[in-house]
């Protein structure tokens, strides 16, 4: 990832091929919310098997939720701190958007610049027990941090809203309003596009590259007049940012939210999209948002056919699909953890580098 | 009235204190802070639901049948999970644990619904008059049964000399290696004995409360109980236990129904950030 | 008459420090008393681990080669199932149950003990050492260092021991203790039979203690014969005993 590591191997592919391989990236990016819209390709209709029961909307979801898995990512790469209660910033940032927003009617994008701002504060504070305790104490304090906003929101839900949750209305920038998922679509991505590269120039420069030095290193504090515990702080905060920001975007896409969105069985969402998809990287968390969008849509679409089955196998197929998802989810973060423990994004870089030696030695 | 209060919290954090020993004893023997406890005691609850109101088994048939059945459950994860992962860094076992309750809730949720359900045990429902105050009976019994399972376990790790083994084995891994014990399975029988302790502590929050999978945050009040007690030490841990159901009940008394857990955590997090090791443990440097 | 222990081309790795051990050969005959000599970091802790299957507790693994006590192999027996065939360690460090009293670490030693020889057993260990005796209800971790040698002696000799591995006796112990320990160690031998590896860093101490002596460097046996032999050879006067004078740093 950094220039001065010397590297071994083929010759780098040239930089006509990057782009090209770039634009068709872009192409294909560009024509999915279309894809997924029309459902058909070239006049040729598309089953929903084939699209894998997906939808728009659904992709969006997996947008505003990658932001948070790069956030976590990013958070464990640098720093190699773990938040367990990493859903409390999402909290953060629908609650700021719910003042700002909903109450004094500030404009989306100021919205957006306030959650970022709270969520970087809010990280500040849940990261100052990273200067006291590492490892499972500060994972437990995350732990405690998280029970401690969701109920600062439920008690500002039922304050100022009621039981049914907190309303949020449409989004829109400037004059274009955010009423359908395409448009939803095509501010996500960018956005998400734009995070990911600034996380991942955080990562490259000196400080970030010294962080990640020290990362597994209680006893040194300092590297090259650097102390790196600061610097943690600073990478809570910006991932906080992040989070709040997905956050305010996942309560105004839902138009209203509850505590209970919060709760600790999302917090561990994430934690599970980062083991599948790779824990520190992040393509890793780009390929475990991922997972977590497609495996729904994949096993609803399995379990489609089993309409007429009974019995104990059509509780688990047809009546509890949103819980076979979940036991699925947990047994591919299980068998991971025990046989891949660097994830899918990791075996695909361990592949690349088996066939890259492979390549040389031919 | 604060004594009814008071009564009520001594008598969860009882049922807590259960619930953090077997916690405290699989951190203690096999170093994994295990997540999925609140679902052990969640699973206890369900199976209760199974033994005593769907098949209608007698009822110390039951109980027995209960703590069995948690048990072997500890015993085949330690197999299954915990063993393959030995070696590898704590955070890993950590999140394996985590894995595991998710795994574990959607099974539950799969075989016996979403929907919440009653348990009802022979225990005495009925209430103590005694002067002002009313106690109870349930939260009699369920804290008497607490402390005699901590007692019991007490007795049974200081005099016998499996539980002698067992000390050796947390005392030191390779120490007992060297010195003929099987760790194994003094590993799983930690395991057993934990999965066990939630097993009933699950048997009476699901009769006090209602049983549905949110009975796994009432026991995942092991943790910050655990945590607050100090984690290696097993006074600790039921001490931690009780200040956790005293602080509930008062907090929902005095401040509000809702507030009742947030105080726990806002105690975590002090004691974590101003003495980690807990009220009763030993600081270790280098621990994690 | 088997040996009480053979090594055979054994070869150990481990996962992240690679190879460890390499075509080591060496034979203890029975009752007889051998010292192993070596750098720090020559291996002698991983032929230890080796023998009492303590390996894969820190990730390594035997790659090749043969280890039978008594004529029988136990390559890839547990621990506890060593302990049973009647071998007893010492381990580098003590590693005593520092929560437990004296009299509950030499339980723990006992435990494999049929109920009617343990209190037998326990006896004949406090008279070897008697200062146990005096400490016996002390918690383990307010013992010296000393003491604490012999409670894990005398934890490995509760069982009567056929073969005992003794790590680094003298790390950390004032030379007159030490030479105290290794005389009564002398003693037991003699009386219980036993086959005994000593592990040293003091190359003096072990040579006066053994019959016949090995030396490792970089995990291979570079030299081995007689005790006498051992010591009167060049290398091991310069590397391991000081050079010239006797009695130089110990």
């Amino acid at each position: 990832m950094t220039a001065t590591i010397p590297r071994s191997g083929p010759p780098r592919a040239t930089s006509v091929s990057r782009w090209v391989w770039l634009a068709l990236a872009a192409a294909m990016l560009l024509y999915l919310p279309i894809l997924l819209t029309e459902r058909q390709i070239f006049g040729f209709r598309l089953s929903n098997m084939m699209l894998l029961n997906i939808g728009l909307s659904q992709v969006n979801l997996m947008l505003i939720t990658m932001l948070g898995a790069l956030s976590l990512n990013y958070l464990t790469g640098s720093a190699g701190l773990i938040s367990i209660g990493h859903a409390a910033f999402y909290a953060v940032g629908a609650m700021t958007a719910a003042i700002t927003g909903s109450q004094w009617g500030w404009p989306f994008p100021l919205v957006l610049v306030a959650a970022a701002l709270c969520g970087a504060v809010a990280g500040l504070l849940a990261g100052l027990p990273s200067l006291r305790v590492r490892g499972l104490y500060f994972v437990l304090s995350t732990f405690a941090v998280h029970y401690i906003v969701v109920f600062v929101f439920m008690e500002y839900q039922f304050k100022f809203f009621d039981v049914v949750g907190v309303p949020y209305k449409n989004a829109t920038l400037g004059s274009w309003n955010l009423s359908t998922p395409m448009r939803w679509y095509f501010f996500l991505l960018p956005l998400v596009i734009f995070v990911y590269w600034l996380l991942r120039n955080s990562l490259g420069t000196r400080e970030g590259r010294a962080m990640q030095a020290m990362r597994d290193h209680e006893l040194a504090a300092t590297a090259n007049g650097i102390d790196v515990r600061f610097l943690r702080l600073k990478a809570f905060a910006l991932s906080s940012a992040i989070a709040a920001v997905g956050g305010a975007l996942y309560a105004y896409y839902l138009t209203n939210v509850t505590s209970e969105f919060f709760g600790i069985q999302f917090a561990i969402q994430f934690i599970a999209m980062i083991i599948i998809g790779g824990m520190g990287s992040l393509p890793g968390a780009v390929v475990g948002a991922a997972v977590w969008l497609l495996l729904p849509s994949i096993i609803n679409g399995l379990t489609s056919q089993a309409g007429d089955t009974t019995g104990l196998l059509r509780s688990v197929l047809v009546d509890h699909k949103p819980q076979l998802v979940q036991a699925i989810f947990g047994m591919l973060v299980i068998v991971l953890l025990i046989f891949a423990p660097w994830g899918i994004a990791g075996m695909a870089s361990r592949l690349k580098a088996r066939l890259t030696a492979w390549w040389s030695r031919s | 009235m604060l004594i009814q209060v008071l009564l009520s919290g001594i008598a969860l954090g009882s049922i807590y204190g259960l619930v953090a020993l077997g916690f405290a004893v699989v951190f203690k023997a096999t170093d994994v802070f295990n997540f999925a406890q609140g679902m052990f005691v969640a699973f206890g609850a369900y199976f209760a639901v199974t033994t005593i109101n769907l098949l209608g088994l007698p009822f110390p048939l039951a109980v027995a049948a209960i703590i069995a059945a948690a048990a072997a459950l500890g015993v085949i994860i330690h197999i299954v999970l915990i063993q393959p992962l030995s070696g590898r860094p704590m955070l890993s076992v950590i999140m394996l644990t985590i894995a595991l309750s998710i795994v574990m809730r959607a099974v539950i949720e799969i075989l016996y619904g979403v929907q919440s359900r009653t348990l009802s045990t022979p225990m005495p429902t009925g209430i103590f008059i005694i002067g002002d105050v009313r106690v109870s009976q349930l939260h009699l019994v369920a804290a008497g049964v607490s402390w005699l399972c901590m007692a019991a376990f007490g007795a049974f790790f200081k005099f016998t000399s499996v539980g002698l083994l067992m000390r050796a084995t947390a005392d030191g891994h390779e120490a007992a290696l060297v010195s003929g014990v099987n760790v194994k399975v003094m590993n799983r029988l930690a395991w057993a004995i934990g999965a066990g302790l939630a097993a009933i502590g699950g048997l009476f929050l699901g009769q006090l409360q209602i049983v549905s999978t949110e009975l796994e945050h009432i026991g995942l009040l092991a943790l910050p109980a655990v945590v607050i007690g100090g984690m290696q030490s097993i006074p600790g841990a039921i001490i931690g236990g009780l200040l956790v159901g005293l602080i509930e009940q008062l907090s929902a008394t005095y401040i509000s129904p809702k507030s009742s857990d947030i105080l726990v955590y806002v105690l975590l997090l002090m004691i974590l950030m101003v003495r980690p090791w807990g009220l009763f443990g030993q600081r270790e440097l280098g621990r994690v | 008459m088997s040996p009480a222990l053979h090594l055979h081309d054994l070869s150990v790795s481990y996962a992240r420090k690679g190879l460890a051990l390499d075509g080591v050969n060496l034979t203890i005959p029975k009752g007889g008393i051998v010292a192993l000599l070596g750098a720090n970091g020559a291996g002698k802790t991983t032929l230890i681990r080796a023998v009492s299957g303590l390996l894969p507790l820190h990730n390594g693994q035997i790659i090749r080669g043969s280890i039978d006590m008594d004529g029988q192999s136990i390559l890839g027996l547990p621990s506890h199932k060593l302990v049973r065939l009647g071998l007893g360690q010492v381990p580098e460090g003590r590693l005593v149950f520092k929560q437990l009293t004296v009299e509950e670490n030499l339980r723990v030693g006992a435990a494999v003990l049929p109920r009617s020889t343990e209190k037998e057993r326990m006896d004949a260990v406090y008279e070897l050492f008697p200062r146990l005796l005096e400490r016996r209800t002390q918690a383990a971790g307010w013992l010296s260092g000393g003491e604490q040698q012999m409670l894990a002696l005398g934890r490995a000799l509760v069982i009567r021991p056929r073969l005992l591995l003794v790590d680094e006796l003298s790390l950390g112990l004032a030379p007159l203790i030490v030479s105290a320990i290794y005389k009564q160690l002398k003693l037991v031998g003699e009386t219980l039979g036993a086959s005994i590896l000593v592990v040293e860093q003091n190359a003096r101490l072990a040579l006066d203690f053994a019959a016949t002596a090995y030396v490792l460097e970089r995990g291979r046996i570079t030299l081995s014969g007689s005790a006498q032999e051992v010591a009167n050879s060049d290398v091991v006067r310069e590397s391991y005993l000081g050079v010239a004078k006797e009695g130089g740093k110990a």
